[in-house]
């Protein structure tokens, strides 16, 4: 455009070419200032295996002004989240998906945060970092049967199991216990939520041990043991994670299965080193 | 072939950014229209309608087969058309087809500002075919309107009224606009050394041709375009009646049809000119030619410009663009000695002559020995006779056009007795040559300058006379003397009048009245030229030569051009600092509470305690004057002033709370460890 004016030398071209240029200018300070002050803060981040996608939610919220058509990304993240309008005292509820997959404990979230407000001739961009701690299981991964059930000692092991042979009574219903247990004919009375008890003895113990998969390379042992855990929690066994360094007594339910991927999501190698 | 079968996708742009991008682009082609082939025109406006037909919910983006043969036949029929892909028309045309096409595909954030660009383009070209105010005030318009758009675009969703986004954008424009001032002022302009050049037919504007035929100069005479405007820098204006705008010296002639003739030596100049100079400086409307015009005779040398033989002005390179020069022009001519080649010419007879016109000249010639009898006598036949000006005199047949304008029909226009004269003074032995340009003007009093339009064009003739020089002789003075007074529109318009048999009929007041509405209207137009003049001036002739002086005048006549862009890069990046700091500033306005008690936060945040995402205030106050214990009383009372100033019902002025956190002491971080 301004080889359109300057070669025509026509004064009016010349205008109009300076004037879309100080509208870009001004346009990026816009776009900065659009950006400014703009905090995002994640809400705790529910725990997935490494292949699949990780959910964040997150809170937008600004200090100052207004804000329009922010796009937050994760990186390498599979959707945006968008943002229209942002004011100072109603801060915004938003998901950001993407794949994960290296397993681990995580405390922080590379999160992009751009616009294109005002024009679109420049694009403000802005990296924030998210401190939550999430974890990514390993995937459960192998192919190796479920080691066989150890010492049927015939000892009650934990007291009160979930699961069991003979009906143990009712007691109230937590966040996060199985769904299944639940006793829903009770609840369609109009009772609160309960959930049936079974007590019984522990009739075998599954234990997983690292040590017996040295065949097997660092990720892929994790992999199995991944694949073992999810598979005795939906069995009636209670199960015992060894790692070098660390051993989670045999147990179930939904707690024990957590803390079992957690141990394992958060595995180095520094601790197998001093094991070995 | 994934390409081919991939499913035709549905609209992703919403409708009012749509409708508003599709109005952009229908304004920036309008100015085009006149250039582009018909079809063409045709094809965009269906192109719009179809693109905002797709947006319906249902409704898909065409495939990409049916672009493709859009393309092939857009392109093929612009080349069909026109024969060739070069050019303005073809150019203007292939735009416009991309324009089209790209319209129907567009889909995305991407598209939508190629879309944008493409309007701000469109808009870009109006201003080569037209460069008045009024032109790049609609040309703003489209500006407004498409940055508008690309506001409300960006907002998404649910973005609210076009409005706020049209208040963004006129903010935007107007906050830019230290910037445009300072870019438009300072930013070095270049001419020359470019070979992409719009030729001529871009303007079209008529205006005058090296060859007066019966017929060239009428043409232009209704014509209410603007030639040129002049003003006087020294006061001194002349009057109207013996302003001779020259243009173009005629030599050869045949009859009625004079042209240029061929290329003659260069003559001494200027110091044979005398009498007191006028000063002009002219801004010249684009014609695509290389006319200038000065009043008779330039006396002065313009820039960019050679004096031709004959005495008049030609620029050196055809002018596209506004053009403003200053000349000084001497109205006595002390010329005495006629050049050999020029005396060759103006005395070259027509090839062909009647003998009617042979017995004219012969009697003119044996009665009268002195040349200036001559003259008079060849006058008093046109006054003596039954001449009348006329604008539509008819054609004359070539070859005895002159025979037959003298004592047959007797009609034409300042050409025709022109050219008739000229011939007839060669015929009777006196050198004489027809000079072209304009004469006269309208003045505007309210800007002091002359406006001289197309209709003011005018023919007239010279003869030399010995020692006297070359003599301005206008025939049509003697046919009629009232054009030359006062002007070919209110001769017209008094001709008419005559004619008009009901005019006495017409009651007094009426005629006041509508003599009060003309008057009106006049002052109007003349107020509405001052400004596009002035408009002319300051923007459209703002070029290197005045960009120069514009510096010089600032002191920096003498710093170079790359130091001037550091500096302007230096000034924009300050400018666009202020502005960064006033948005902050500005944008704090409004919750004055809220600032306060960050404040307040903030200060205790700076001693070593801070507010959790999850405490409330007054949790977090009495936290804080337990652990600043000194200051509990402030703290408290901060604490329960915001508390009743967000959440009360009597609430108190916001000034207590900001004063109240004023009065909080700088605080530090207990040297022990608080753990």
């Amino acid at each position: 455009m301004w080889y359109a004016g300057a070669s025509q030398g026509n004064g009016a071209a010349y205008l109009l070419c300076f004037v879309l240029a100080g509208l870009a200018l001004v346009s990026v300070v816009h776009a900065w200032t659009n950006l400014r002050g703009i905090t995002i803060r994640a809400e705790s981040i529910p725990p997935v295996f490494a292949g699949e996608d990780l959910a964040v939610p997150i809170v937008v919220s600004a200090q100052q002004g207004s804000h329009f058509a922010l796009r937050i990304l994760a990186y390498p993240g599979i959707t945006s989240a968008t943002i229209a309008e942002l004011g100072v005292s109603r801060p915004q509820r938003a998901e950001l998906r993407l794949p994960v997959l290296r397993r681990g404990c995580f405390r922080e979230l590379p999160v992009r945060l751009r616009s294109s407000f005002p024009l679109g001739f420049f694009t403000a961009r802005q990296i924030l970092l998210l401190r939550q701690t999430f974890h990514v299981y390993p995937a459960p991964h192998g192919a190796l049967p479920l080691p066989r059930a150890l010492t049927p000692t015939r000892q009650p092991h934990s007291g009160t199991r979930v699961e069991g042979d003979d009906y143990g009574g009712v007691r109230a219903w937590q966040p996060g216990e199985s769904q299944r247990h639940i006793d829903w004919k009770a609840a369609a009375r109009g009772q609160p939520l309960l959930t049936k008890q079974w007590t019984g003895e522990v009739d075998e113990i599954l234990r997983f041990d690292w040590q017996t998969l040295a065949a097997l390379d660092t990720e892929a042992r994790l992999s199995q043991l991944a694949k073992w855990v999810v598979l005795a929690e939906r069995g009636p066994a209670a199960y015992e994670l060894r790692l070098p360094g660390k051993t989670l007594p045999a147990a179930r339910g939904t707690p024990h299965y957590h803390a079992c991927l957690r141990a394992l999501a958060e595995f180095t190698e520094i601790v197998e080193g001093e094991a070995g | 072939m994934s390409v081919w079968t991939r499913p035709r996708l549905t609209s992703v742009i919403e409708t009012t950014p749509l409708v508003g991008i599709v109005i952009g682009l229908v304004l920036g082609a309008i100015p085009l229209a006149p250039r582009l082939a018909g079809w063409v025109l045709g094809l965009f406006l269906v192109c719009c309608v179809a693109r905002l037909v797709m947006n319906r919910p249902a409704s898909r983006l065409p495939s990409l087969s049916v672009k493709m043969v859009l393309f092939a036949l857009g392109v093929g029929g612009v080349g069909l058309t026109y024969g060739s892909m070069l050019g303005i028309d073809p150019g203007l045309s292939i735009l416009l087809v991309l324009v089209s096409l790209k319209l129907i595909e567009a889909n995305g954030e991407r598209d939508f500002h190629v879309l944008a660009l493409l309007g701000y383009f469109l808009a870009l070209c109006d201003l080569f075919f037209s460069q008045d105010l009024l032109a790049w005030l609609y040309v703003a318009l489209i500006l407004v309107l498409l940055t508008a758009t690309l506001v409300r675009f960006h907002r998404g969703a649910d973005a609210g009224s076009y409005r706020r986004s049209t208040i963004l954008a006129v903010t935007l424009l107007a906050q830019a606009l230290p910037l445009v001032v300072l870019l438009f002022l300072f930013f070095p302009r270049v001419y020359g050394g470019f070979r992409f050049q719009f030729s001529q037919s871009l303007l079209g504007t008529g205006g005058m041709s090296d060859r007066l035929s019966p017929g060239s100069v009428s043409s232009l005479a209704l014509s209410e375009q603007i030639a040129f405007r002049a003003d006087f820098p020294d006061g001194s204006i002349p009057p109207m009646s013996s302003m001779y705008w020259r243009g173009g010296v005629l030599w050869r002639g045949e009859g009625l049809t004079w042209v240029a003739g061929p290329r003659l030596n260069q003559e001494r100049r200027m110091g044979q000119l005398g009498g007191p100079g006028v000063r002009q400086r002219i801004s010249l409307q684009p014609h695509g030619a290389r006319w200038l015009f000065a009043l008779d005779r330039p006396a002065s040398e313009v820039r960019g410009a050679t004096y031709q033989p004959g005495g008049y002005l030609q620029s050196r390179r055809t002018i596209t663009s506004q053009f403003r020069y200053e000349v000084v022009s001497r109205p006595d001519n002390r010329e005495t000695t006629l050049p050999p080649d020029q005396r060759l010419e103006a005395q070259r007879p027509p090839s062909v002559v009647s003998p009617r016109v042979e017995a004219l000249v012969d009697e003119w010639k044996n009665q009268h020995a002195e040349p200036r009898e001559r003259v008079e006598a060849a006058l008093h036949f046109f006054r003596r006779e039954r001449f009348s000006y006329t604008l539509s005199p008819g054609t004359y047949q070539d070859a005895n056009a002159l025979d037959t304008f003298l004592f047959e029909r007797r009609e034409g226009f300042c050409e025709h007795y022109a050219a008739a004269f000229a011939t007839l003074m060669r015929l009777a032995g006196l050198p004489s040559r027809v000079i072209i340009g304009y004469h006269g003007g309208e003045f505007n009093a309210l800007g002091r300058y002359v406006i001289v339009r197309q209709s003011d064009a005018h023919a007239w003739c010279e003869v030399w006379i010995k020692d006297s020089g070359w003599q301005r002789i206008d025939p049509t003075d003697m046919i009629a003397p009232e054009r030359i007074s006062s002007g070919l529109a209110s001769y017209l318009e008094s001709r008419a009048a005559q004619a008009d048999p009901n005019a006495p009929q017409r009651s007094i007041t009426a005629a006041g009245w509508l003599e009060l509405q003309r008057e009106m209207q006049r002052d109007a137009r003349l107020l509405w030229d001052s400004i596009n003049y002035q408009w002319d001036l300051r923007v459209l002739n703002f070029d290197e030569e005045t960009q120069r002086s514009f510096l010089f005048s600032l002191g920096l006549g003498n710093v170079s051009w790359p130091e001037i862009v550091i500096w302007v890069g230096v000034v924009i990046a300050l400018l666009l600092a202020v502005l960064a700091l006033w948005m902050r500033r500005s944008r704090r306005g409004g919750d004055e509470v809220g600032h306060a008690y960050a404040r307040f936060c903030q200060a205790l945040e700076r001693g070593g305690l801070r507010r959790e995402q999850w405490e409330g205030p007054q949790h977090f106050g009495e936290r804080a004057a337990t652990r600043f214990a000194a200051q509990a009383e402030v703290i408290r009372q901060i604490t329960s002033l915001y508390i009743q100033l967000r959440y009360g019902l009597t609430a108190p002025a916001p000034d207590s709370l900001v004063r109240a956190v004023r009065q909080l002491p700088r605080l530090t971080p207990p040297s022990r460890n608080p753990e």
